[in-house]
């Protein structure tokens, strides 16, 4: 190993020279598959990164709206080890990129605050051998399905990497005076209704900032998950997760998609 | 939207009279099939010129020692070899009684397993198939797979074939972190090294040991590939790290592609409109 950055348990590099070899794992389906491949991408290997995480204290005030940066940073930083760490192992397998990309959290009964962060996905490479990583000379990754993947490569658009905004915020409690106030009529409750922009923005923007490091043209598959995983019912995560993609400038011919009835359910 | 079964459909008639056909005669032949396979899937297999023999099972169960998992340092081998051994031989099981059937291979197998503090139990069940008309030619090795009959066609249209599942489980107990390292880390932001590592290290065993089997079935490679992990229920402070699939070569001489049509379902719109919620 020369790339001293790497920090990789030795281990994982003999298991990853092997895949080398020729041998391919894989938690593609069967017909994700035979769609990559018929992407043109051969799969190499199964990746994962995970990172145990504790995340730290931050007091609320009961009456105030605002965003909790340090569990924000937690959240933030303890899926960039998982990622990076997958990133790393598909470099390692000279993969142009990763497809089916999961990114999951796991509570356990390691005490309180500590979770699992795990990204999980298969690295792929492409089989005329001309690279397809991304601006930044790493694999590019995805959360898009095989299915999702053959038919993005349709449109002549190509994955750069997975991108995520991530917002914890807390979401003020309506007083008495103010309850009281609305009881028996229809009314918007513009405290919530402007705290949930507020984060869910904040999660956006933070994601479009990534996909602009990428120099990518759009975000396609974008999941806006909105979790509170352990910290009350006014404490939320909001998640922005998609896939940033560039034109890649190759000739395209749409297929003309065909109409059909499933017969089915 | 569910639309009722046209059977009167001309295709449709045409693959019940294809599959019927089959059916009798097996029938001809004196032995009846059981399968847990769907219509469709039996329909799939048919049109790649294979049929379902038999349900089979096989079933395995390993003790492990008293007080294993209570503590301890780096990996906990004897489980490790407890769970490596209990689907050995349950794989063991299912194709010898696939191939007492006259089956050349066995898929659709569901895997379940369980790691309990005094044993591993795994257990398989599969329906048994062969190349319509092998009859009692004895297959040369007999392969099981949890892909699905239908997955099974699919890639023996694309070239692919089957060689068995790989299975690779790792046990590592996670060192305690010390009181002090606990009540500094209370209101931090900070990667548990010690959990972290523990995973890595069971996990690195356990797909060694799923890419060495592989190696020894002679695949080129392993596809869908379920991973269970993370604390065991009964012993928080050991993380389990387990992960199978089935190992696949290239059974032609190169990769026929697919090319899929693309199709748009008309399916969710109507699923979407609920006159209900109108009320």
């Amino acid at each position: 190993m020369t790339d001293h950055a790497n920090d990789l348990p030795e281990a994982t590099e003999h298991r990853l020279e092997e895949l080398e070899h020729g041998l391919f794992t894989s938690d593609l389906s069967v017909n994700e598959f035979l769609l990559v491949k018929e992407a043109g991408f051969h799969p190499v290997g199964l990746v994962m990164g995970s990172s145990i995480y504790h995340t730290g204290i931050q007091t609320r005030k009961w009456s105030q709206s605002q965003e909790l940066t340090k569990l924000t940073e937690a959240m933030y930083n303890a899926r960039e080890l998982a990622m990076n760490r997958m990133e790393e192992e598909a470099a390692e397998l000279g993969a142009d990129g990763v497809v089916g990309v999961r990114l999951d959290v796991n509570y356990y009964e390691w005490g309180k605050d500590a979770a699992e962060f795990i990204a999980v996905g298969t690295a792929v490479k492409a089989e005329d051998g001309v690279s397809r990583r991304n601006k930044l000379g790493k694999p590019f990754t995805s959360d898009l399905s095989g299915q999702d993947f053959w038919t993005l490569s349709q449109t002549g658009y190509a994955p750069q990497g997975l991108v995520m905004g991530t917002c914890v915020y807390h979401i003020a409690h309506r007083g008495l005076g103010q309850t009281l106030g609305t009881t028996g009529q229809n009314v918007e409750l513009p405290n919530f209704t402007q705290a949930l922009y507020e984060a869910r923005e904040l999660a956006m923007t933070r994601m479009q900032d990534e996909s602009a490091r990428l120099g990518a043209t759009g975000v396609v598959g974008v999941r806006l998950e909105e979790k509170s995983h352990q910290w009350g019912s006014h404490t939320i995560e909001f998640l922005a997760l998609g896939t940033a993609v560039t034109k890649t400038g190759e000739p395209v011919t749409l297929a003309k998609p065909t109409t059909i009835i499933s017969l089915d359910n | 939207m569910s639309a009722p079964f046209d059977p009167t459909a001309s295709d449709a008639r045409e693959l019940v009279r294809t599959a019927l056909a089959s059916g009798a005669a097996e029938r001809a032949t004196g032995a009846a099939t059981t399968s847990d396979l769907s219509i469709d899937e039996e329909l799939n297999l048919h049109a790649i010129g294979w049929e379902s023999v038999e349900l089979v099972t096989g079933y395995s169960m390993f003790s492990t020692p008293v007080g294993l998992w209570s503590w301890g340092q780096g990996e906990i081998v004897a489980a490790a070899q407890a769970h490596a051994n209990a689907f050995r031989m349950a794989a063991a099981r299912i194709s010898d009684e696939a191939a007492a059937a006259g089956a050349h291979g066995v898929v659709g197998v569901h895997v379940e397993r369980a790691v309990h503090p005094s044993y591993t139990e795994v257990s398989l069940i599969g329906t048994a198939v062969r190349p319509i008309g092998a009859g009692r030619v004895p297959a040369t090795r007999v392969f099981a797979s949890d892909l699905s009959a239908r997955d099974f066609a699919r890639l023996a249209a694309s070239g692919w074939e089957p060689l068995g599942l790989a299975v690779g489980a790792s046990f590592v107990y996670a060192p305690r972190r010390t009181m002090g390292a606990v009540l500094q880390q209370q209101s931090q932001n900070v990667e548990l090294a010690n959990y972290t590592e523990a995973i890595y290290s069971a996990r690195e065993l356990a797909m060694e040991r799923m890419q060495r089997a592989a190696i020894d079935l002679k695949g080129t490679g392993v596809v869908e590939v379920k991973i269970v992990e993370g604390p065991m229920a009964f012993a928080s402070h050991a993380v389990g790290f387990a992960m199978w699939g089935t190992v696949v070569r290239l059974a032609g001489s190169s990769h026929q592609n697919v090319e899929p049509t693309m199709v748009v379902s008309l399916d969710d719109a109507a699923l979407a409109f609920d006159a209900a919620t109108l009320e």
